[in-house]
């Protein structure tokens, strides 16, 4: 879920325009399933499924999503989670602990006729297991995007992209990829457009931060960041009860990370956890070619397999062929 | 290091043909002169520059890469008055370069090189067809087809002999032929590739100061456009991928 640091951030938060994210973009790929399992849904929780109860928003979001991103210019590379770091047990087995619960409390509030209610704990269910992102590695291996399987955390190796120059920015809704060195992050990528916020339909629009800058602005490290995110709490330890991003500001400018680990958070060994942020394991070996399109294996998926409109999916594979009319110097390289 | 000075004009066409392609772009400097490779966003369309050191009436340089904001660049160029001299001035390892011209003086923080894309290698690509043409009969024919369609084809018809500009729009089509005799020289070869209008407008604009372009083709291939720049002591070549052909 990231770490709390949203309040610190308001003034390094820039709107960005499509036009501006026209380039080579890796798009953390479990983050953006998740984003589309909990906001695809019908009023009362129910997720898109096709006529065997198979779930399938996902593969919507994914697909009309990632075919914007493709006609704005955007070449993404889906980035996905591996093998999760030891140090991220407990928080793995609290938000299965939280899922079950919610899927419980789902089930009472529709039969309760709670709709709200039941909207809301359908969302808290929201999992990204292993058939969501096969499924999902199908469709983009047909739509020719690139898949790549990070050896750990996906953000960490989308930072490490970004850091590369080999993409110009990694997207993800979590500030974590920011501990992790991303240069450029971009929020709202993949959830931009008319959305439902706590019962009310706001209009969320793609920003850009600059870590330079958001450093430069706090007159801080990376180094620091990474003690922040420690105290208010990462993936990976719960952080110190009432220390918010700005109270870790103050302790990280006045130099008292230890003082107030070792004071409030004794139990927790801090060590791993910034060296986790600071060098994640991360693939270095990598190559991503973008292909065109399977527009017939698109459709039998789509269509035949998990009962898509044949006319919405058509009218995308026509917006697709025609901006991938144009050829990219990849080939001649 | 870069202790240098430069004419105004010679350096305002410099940056207008690397903006013609790119926002921001890794500069190579050398005791010969400066450099730069770099691939757009979408990597469509490649762009090689060389300024000689020559083409400055100073040059003291050291190896190393700048990261400049072309975008930025194009509006300090913008300001700088024709003819006038333009000194540049980074120390050893500097993040800052001075320029100093009528009077102003900028000290511009460089871009960290490593945000900015990998230079790419140099695609090896045989280019059958060639056509030297004045840059601004080639600037003409890219906005004269424009008007009708958002793309071109670029062909060579080595039977008859001539190379051919064609655009097709949805209701309109133009086509213009030129002969061997309306060209600077033309190496005829069996050639036609489809382009989009909206990078070679671009590219269009500033190739269409130069006296003579080279312009290479093939099927199906990108094309390439090689011509001077700074009185022959800088040379261009701008590389653009093909469109596919609609049947």
């Amino acid at each position: 879920m990231g770490v709390g640091l949203r309040e610190i951030l308001a003034d390094y938060r820039a709107p960005v325009s499509w036009d501006a994210l026209a380039g080579d973009a890796a798009i953390d790929g479990n983050n953006a399933l998740y984003q589309f399992l909990t906001i695809i849904r019908q009023p009362d929780g129910t997720p898109l499924m096709d006529r065997e109860g198979r779930v399938t928003s996902h593969l919507s979001g994914l697909f009309f999503r990632t075919a914007t991103m493709v006609e704005k210019g955007i070449r993404p590379v889906y980035v996905f989670d591996g093998k999760p770091p030891a140090l991220k047990t407990k928080t793995i087995e609290q938000r299965r602990e939280a899922r079950s619960r919610a899927q419980e409390a789902w089930g009472e509030a529709r039969a309760a006729g709670d709709e709200a209610e039941a909207y809301k704990q359908a969302r808290s269910a929201t999992r990204v297991d292993r058939d969501i992102i096969g499924g999902a590695q199908e469709l983009l291996g047909l739509m020719g995007i690139p898949c790549l399987n990070a050896p750990s955390e996906g953000e960490a190796q989308a930072a490490y992209m970004a850091q590369q120059g080999d993409v110009g920015y990694a997207v993800s809704q979590d500030y974590d990829s920011l501990l992790f060195g991303v240069p450029v992050l971009v929020r709202n990528l993949t959830v931009s457009g008319k959305r439902k916020i706590r019962g009310r339909t706001v209009s969320v629009e793609p920003e850009r931060i600059v870590l330079a800058d958001l450093l430069a602005g706090l007159g801080i490290t990376r180094e620091d960041l990474i003690r922040m995110g420690i105290l208010i709490g990462t993936d990976f330890n719960a952080g110190i009860k009432g220390i918010g991003p700005k109270t870790a500001l103050k302790i990280v400018q006045s130099g008292r990370f230890e003082e107030m680990m070792a004071e409030k958070a004794p139990e927790t060994d801090a060590g791993p956890i910034f060296e986790f942020f600071k060098s994640p394991p991360v693939l270095k070996d990598y190559a991503v070619a973008w292909t065109p399109p399977d527009e017939a294996g698109i459709y039998d998926l789509l269509c035949r397999t998990y009962d898509f409109s044949p006319e919405r999916v058509k009218a995308v594979l026509e917006k697709m062929r025609s901006t991938t009319g144009q050829k990219t110097l990849d080939q001649w390289f | 290091m870069l202790k240098a000075t430069i004419d105004t004009d010679t350096f305002r066409e410099t940056i207008d043909v690397i903006a013609a392609m790119v926002t921001e772009c890794r500069l190579t400097i050398s005791e010969q002169g400066i450099r730069t490779r770099a691939v757009d966003t979408a990597n469509v369309a490649m762009i090689s520059l060389e300024l000689d050191q020559e083409a400055f009436s100073s040059f003291l340089a050291t190896a190393g890469e700048l990261g400049i904001d072309i975008t930025k660049m194009k509006n300090i160029v913008g300001m700088m008055g024709r003819g006038d001299v333009l000194s540049l001035d980074l120390p050893d390892d500097g993040h800052k370069m001075e320029m100093v011209f009528s009077g102003y003086k900028y000290s511009l923080t460089l871009l960290d090189v490593n945000t900015i894309r990998k230079e790419p290698s140099m695609p090896s690509i045989e280019l059958p067809a060639k056509i030297k043409i004045s840059g601004a009969a080639l600037n003409d024919a890219i906005k004269a087809a424009s008007v009708v369609s958002d793309k071109i084809a670029l062909g060579v018809d080595p039977a008859a002999n001539f190379f051919y500009m064609e655009a097709e729009g949805d209701s309109d089509h133009i086509r213009l032929e030129l002969g061997k005799d309306e060209l600077i020289d033309l190496v005829p070869a069996e050639a036609r590739s489809l382009f989009s209008l909206d990078y070679l407008k671009d590219m269009g604009r500033v190739m269409g100061r130069a006296d003579e372009v080279e312009v290479q083709i093939g099927i199906d291939h990108p094309v390439k456009f090689r011509f001077g720049i700074a009185d022959d002591n800088g040379r261009v070549e701008f590389l653009l991928a093909p469109r596919i052909e609609a049947d």
